[in-house]
């Protein structure tokens, strides 16, 4: 129960700074988000002329106080989808979120199944055929005197 | 699970992994064609790939295939973040006042902003349109990156040559200029 509490009181206080990157986003983080469109790296890891570039617009950008989201639509609007690092939480972009989400949860549910029946058709271990009771009578003598 | 299901699981999953690397065939197969600047390196002369993009000075549209069998055409891919593309912008510039008439000089505006493409041209003094290609979509087409490049386009709709020696301009201006 614990565990879950702390997950949604991590999950309560992301709300709030989710909203500042959105309204006041900062080049260092719009660098991380968005790619070169001549390198295949994002603009964090370039020094292009073509990254430069957008280094630039994107400074220009936030200095006139436009959100993440109207960068990023500028961005979309002028080099296509590609210019973002990751694809957007909306249309057709959701596929790449929740795909492997989706594929992992399957897989588990499937190794899950897999498992349960594996474990349930295993035959019980049946006792041995019973002891010769002059056998077993000289087994416990001899235990006996172990213990002694 | 009965035998039949099993049957039909092992079935369904080995047809995913068949459409899987068929996919993988397919694109890897498509990712070898090099485009145009690769076919003329290879001794052909393909027909000029087909695009339909706005102009950077928002007149309209250019539809390449709509010149087809009426201009010869060259054809300049460049960027206002790329420093060689000044030099190569400004020699079409100068060519196309000698040319202009029977040679349509059309610019390919790639990865670049249009609104850093549109004063580029103004401070460099190229006036022949140009289309904005943002995604390079086009470019990879005709051989992607680097850039300039240049190419020439036959009345025929046939790409005739790229642009790979400057001493080359004037000759095959003069060839599709007579195409």
């Amino acid at each position: 129960m614990r565990p879950l509490i702390l997950v949604v009181v991590a999950a309560l206080l992301a709300v709030p700074v989710a909203r500042a990157s959105e309204r006041h986003p900062t080049l260092n983080e719009l660098e991380g988000e968005v790619m070169c469109p001549v390198c295949g790296t994002t603009l964090d890891q370039s020094s292009s002329p073509a990254a430069q570039q957008i280094k630039r617009v994107i400074a220009s950008r936030i200095a006139a106080g436009d959100t993440k989201s109207q960068i990023k639509n500028q961005l979309v609007a002028e080099y296509g989808d590609a210019i973002l690092a990751a694809p957007e939480h909306k249309g057709f972009g959701l596929l790449a979120w929740w795909l492997p989400i989706a594929g992992i949860i399957a897989a588990a549910v499937i190794v899950g199944a897999g498992a349960w029946r594996w474990s349930r058709r295993r035959e019980p271990l049946l006792p041995g055929p019973p002891l010769d009771p002059a056998l077993e009578a000289r087994l416990n003598d001899e235990l006996r005197r172990f213990d002694d | 699970m009965t035998r039949s299901a099993r049957l039909a699981a092992q079935g369904l999953a080995v047809a995913l992994v068949v459409g899987l690397l068929a996919l993988l065939i397919w694109r890897v197969a498509n990712d070898s064609n090099k485009g145009v600047s690769q076919a003329l390196r290879d001794g052909q002369h393909p027909t000029a790939p087909a695009f339909d993009l706005s102009r950077l000075d928002g007149r309209g549209r250019i539809d390449l295939a709509s010149l087809r069998g009426k201009k010869p055409i060259v054809l300049d891919f460049w960027a206002s973040w790329c420093v060689p593309c000044i030099h190569e912008s400004k020699r079409l510039e100068a060519a196309r006042r000698q040319y202009g008439n029977r040679v349509a000089f059309i610019g390919v505006d790639t990865k670049d902003f249009s609104g850093d493409a549109r004063s580029w041209q103004r401070k460099h003094g190229i006036t022949y349109p140009s289309v904005h290609d943002g995604s390079g979509g086009v470019l990879t087409k005709w051989g992607g990156l680097p850039i300039p490049r240049i190419f020439f386009v036959a009345r025929s709709g046939k790409v005739v040559g790229e642009l790979v020696v400057e001493e080359d301009l004037p000759r095959y201006l003069r060839q599709i200029a007579a195409s």
